[in-house]
Formats: structure tokens, sequence, C-alpha cells
């Protein structure tokens, strides 16, 4: 009996450790890839034997790298803020209040996980530039001011928030936005973070939208830049995994740093 | 998430009993337009940027634009929907749709349920460490994933290739990119990659709520790990299930579309194209935006309705404990 569970044991780990692999050799490949040599690139060997920079140099003088990196930190930066304040805003109000159509603001809000961005893309699309914003990062955020996932994910914060609080604030005599501003925020502090390196990702992330809006590379953030290298039919691959390395160093940085948080945000944030 | 549509709203914390007269009076005009105030700017954009163009693309699904500017749109009746079942590619991309969103199931449920129950049982360094190295994937962005795996599958240096030469599995280079048998296995592929970390970690957060008496007793009965995954870990986890199916079903399409516009551009011949990819070439660069509005429109209703059934069948059928 023994014997057989540490079998089993073994065989769980020999597979869960598969699955790593899995999950992070292609990283791993990229990296390296990264720093082979012209005459190494197109081998399979595992480790570059003379790691060089010069696929980095070549990325830096061929694209704006770092103008496209700039992009992405400001749309990334931009979209999280409005996101945050428009949703904390919103959510608070949905729970602090009986108001008239609370109910149907709640069930517009919700229902719009089920619009696909492609069925209003062209419409958006059309909007952006009567307001001359095409080719600008304020195009690209703009449409994504608000994001659903975050109200509805703050509206549960604040409804587990405890009522006992509030009015004992009410009768110190703090206004509701004192309220919302020194009482409940400072108190969910840590939500509200892991909520914002959410949103921070996904808008560093983002494709189908600012490619329809910055056709440039200056005005693109890294994303799209990439997305041109990977369909130019030069080869040099090693560039290529130089600038996408680039591209993903943020994430990985605060995934590193901050791991825990990452996760734990997508399991509360994804599963309630 | 449909979940939340419509059980998870419970009537506001009201707390006016509380409040002296004074306080309550002075309040009580205010408090009508408050609420309103603070959900302002999210109404707003949620207005301008969703609910609008949704009406505008219902509007633009019966009629004929080209999107030049100085030109107006034509109403044209069904014709858009007429048209659409006899373009070429629309079929094929019903079809890679079933075969998007069924293929992405085993990536989505199958492999992590299997992942987070076996993790489970380990102690919390273990656990933790296997569950963030399965998540990396979800957190790079479609562009970074598609670099990466276009280089590994390069059809004359990428490392598959020299492996499987090595190896002796193959004896010519496989452009794997395009040849129409393998375009929309990778991309499948891919997309189930990138998913299989974000559900092993939403299943074991659902496990971790699991009350550990029923194994306890369970054990006691002699149930063997088979048994008590069948009749306990199942039944428990068929809120997060549906929940993951609903997903599944209404993002898998979304997902593949960055990777099928960067490594296929829906090619070859069609193979790999998907319905939402199809929206963007009518809309982009067929520039017949009736069409694509029509395609957008179909399919809207078609993923709403199956959405609200899962979200009915979830609320009958699935097995909460309380």
């Amino acid at each position: 009996m023994k014997g057989k569970e540490k079998l089993l044991r073994v065989i769980q780990h020999l597979l869960l450790i598969m699955m790593c692999i899995i999950a992070i050799f292609p990283i791993y490949w990229m990296i390296i890839s990264s720093f082979k040599n012209e005459s190494e690139i197109f081998t399979s060997s595992f480790i570059p034997l003379k790691p060089t920079l010069e696929n980095y140099v070549y990325a830096f003088t061929e694209m704006p790298i770092v103008r496209m990196m700039f992009n992405s930190f400001v749309i990334a930066i931009l979209m999280t803020s409005f996101q945050l304040i428009s949703s904390i805003l919103a959510g608070y109000a949905l729970v602090r209040w009986k108001f008239k159509g609370s109910f149907l603001i709640y069930s517009l809000i919700s229902l719009t996980w089920l619009i696909p961005f492609q069925a209003i893309m062209i419409p958006n699309y059309v909007l952006i530039n009567q307001m001359g914003l095409n080719e600008q990062l304020l195009g690209v955020v703009l449409p994504f001011a608000v994001s659903v996932f975050a109200i509805l994910s703050l509206y549960q914060s604040f409804q587990a928030f405890p009522v006992a609080l509030i009015d004992a604030a009410r009768l110190d005599g703090e206004s509701d936005f004192g309220i919302l501003v020194n009482v409940i925020l400072p108190n969910i502090k840590s939500t509200v973070a892991s909520l914002g390196i959410l949103l921070f990702i996904s808008g560093w992330n983002e494709y189908l939208w600012p490619m329809l809006i910055t056709k440039k590379m200056e005005n693109s953030p890294i994303q799209i830049g990439l997305r041109s290298f990977v369909n130019s039919d030069v080869n040099m691959w090693g560039s290529l995994m130089a600038a996408t390395t680039i591209s993903c160093l943020p994430i990985l940085i605060i995934y590193l740093v901050l791991q825990r948080q990452v996760v734990d945000s997508f399991v509360r944030f994804g599963i309630k | 998430m449909s979940r939340l549509l419509e059980d998870d709203y419970q009537s506001p914390l009201t707390n006016e009993t509380r409040v002296t007269k004074k306080v309550k009076r002075k309040g009580k005009r205010r408090k009508t337009f408050k609420p309103y105030l603070y959900l302002l700017p999210a109404i707003l954009f949620l207005g301008v940027w969703m609910y609008k163009p949704l009406l505008s693309t219902f509007f633009l699904a019966f009629q004929k634009w080209s999107m030049v500017p100085g030109t107006i749109p034509e109403p044209v009746g069904l014709e858009n929907f007429l048209r659409l079942f006899n373009t070429k590619d629309f079929p094929i991309s019903i079809e890679n749709t079933i075969f998007y969103t069924i293929g992405v199931l085993p990536f989505s449920i199958v492999i992590p349920l299997i992942l987070a129950t076996v993790t489970n049982d380990m102690n919390g360094k273990a656990k933790n460490v296997y569950r963030a190295i399965f998540f990396i994937p979800m957190i790079l962005a479609p562009v970074t994933v598609s670099a990466i795996w276009r280089w590994l599958f390069h059809p004359t240096n990428g490392l598959v290739n020299n492996l499987l030469l090595k190896i002796g599995i193959i004896d010519d280079n496989i452009a794997f990119f395009s040849d129409p048998r393998f375009a929309k296995w990778l991309i499948l592929f891919m997309t189930g990659w990138g998913l299989i970390g974000f559900s092993t970690i939403i299943f074991s957060a659902a496990l971790t709520n699991i009350n550990k008496d029923y194994y306890e007793a369970a054990s006691l009965d002699g149930a063997t790990n088979f048994n008590r995954f069948i009749d306990i870990t199942l039944p428990l986890l068929s809120p997060t299930i549906l929940f993951m199916l609903t997903m599944s079903i209404l993002f898998s399409s979304q997902f593949t579309f960055a990777y099928i516009d960067i490594l296929t551009q829906g090619g070859p011949f069609g193979s790999s194209t998907n319905i939402y990819y199809e929206m963007y070439k009518y809309g982009f660069s067929n520039l017949n935006v009736g069409l694509s509005s029509a395609a957008a429109m179909l399919f809207f209703f078609v993923f709403g309705i199956i959405t609200l059934v899962l979200n009915y069948v979830s609320r009958k059928f699935a097995f909460y404990d309380n």
C-alpha cells in the first residue's frame, strides 16, 4: 500500500513537471533565441554558446522600441486609471443607495459581457475618426475607459464591506464621498491594487482596437509594432525574439514580483 | 460570468432608519440624484462606446455602406443577411467557430480539472509553485505568443521541424501555418495553452472551498480516490464547470482572433478563419460594413441565446452546497 502510494506521487509529479515544461518552454526558447548569434540561431542548441546582444541592438535600431514601449505604458496606465475611477464610483453607487432604476442599470452593466468587441468595432472606429482621434493614444484609450469586469468585481467588494463602519463614519459627519475615500477605499486597498494589476496587464496586451486605430509605428503600442515585425518576411528571428522579449518584460517582471497578488486577483475576480 | 447577470444583484445596504431626522431631510433631495451622479461616468462611457454602437451595428446590418467619408449608408433590407450565406468563407467560418469552441474545452475544463485535483492534495509550497508556473502563459500578449510559436514552428529553421527531422518522424519540413491540415489545430493548441493555467487556478479556488468533512466521511466508507472525485468533487464543482463552459463558449472565438490575424489571416484557403475574423475582414478589408454588421448581429443573438440557456441550466441543475 505504502509503495503504491509513493509510486502514484512520483507519477503525479512527473505529470505536473511535464505540464510546467509545456507552459514555460516556449518562453525559455524566446529568451535564449534572443541571445544567439547569427550562426547559432538556426541550430537547436538549448543554451547560446556565444551569447550576444547584437539582436537587441538591431531591434532597437530597426524599430522605435522606446517610443512604442512608452506608448504602451501610457495606454495601459490611462486605461487602468479610467477604469478604476469609473468602477469605484459606479460600484459604490450601486451598493450604497437604493434608487429608481438601480436594477435596470445593474442589468445593463452586466449584459455588456455578451457584446463582442467585433460587433461594435465599426461604429466605434467611425466615431473615433469623426472625433479626429485616429493615430492618437487617447483614441485607443477612450472606448476602454470603463471595464464592466471592474465594476462587477468592486460591486462585490463593496457589498462585503461592514455596514457598521459606514454608519459610524456617517455619525462622525463624513460626507458620502468622504466615506468612500476615507473609510472604504483604505480598507480595500489590496483588492483595488490587485484589480489594478489585472487591468494593467489586459491594457498592455490589448490587440484588435489599437491595431485599428494606430497605423504608424511611432503612434502604436509595442504589440502592434511587433505585429508588423512578425508579419514582415525578414528572416531576423534573433532580433524578433529580442523585441518580443522586451515587449513582455514589464508583464513578466510584474508577475515575478507580485505573483501571489496576480494569481489571487484572477481567482478572486474570475470566479465570483 | 453569466451567474453575475441576475442572481448576484442584492438590494443595496440601506440604513436610513438609523440616521437622525435632520440629516435625513437634508439628504433627501440630494439623494435622488446622487447615485446617478456617481454612476454618470460609467453609464456615459458604456452608452457611448457599447450600447450606442451596438444599436448602430443593428441598423447598419440592413444597410449598404463602405465607410468612405462623405457617403451615406443606403437601406437594402435583408440583402446583407441573404448575401452572408452565399459568401465563400462564411460556412467554413461557422464550422471553425464550432471547432474552436468545442476544441478548447479539454484545455479549459478537462485538463485543468485534473491538474487542480492533483495539486490540491499536495502541500502548500509545491502546490503554489506548480500553479504559479501553469499560469504564466495566460498573462502573455497574443502577439508575443504568436511570435514565439511562429518561430518554434518555422518551416525551415524552426525547432519543431528540426527535432522531427532528427528523430525521423518526417522526411520533409512542414510549413505548419500554411498547411490546411495543421493551421487550425496549431491555433487551437496555442489558445488552449494560454487557458490551462487560468482554468486550473479557478478550479483550485473552487476546490479549496469544498468542505473536507465530505472526503473524510467518504474515506471512512472505503471510497477510492476515483470514487471520491466522481461522487463528491464533480457535483460540488458543477457550478464552476458550467461557469467555465460559458466562458469558453463566449470567449474562445475572441481569443483565437489575434492568433488567426497574426499567423494565418484566416488561411490557407479559409481553413483557419472564424466568425469574428470574417466580421473584421468584411468590415476592414472588403469595406462592406453591412455584411460585417449582419454577421455581428446574427452571432450576437446566437451567443446570447446560448449564454442564457447555460445560465438557466446552471441555476436549475448545478449542485450548490449550502
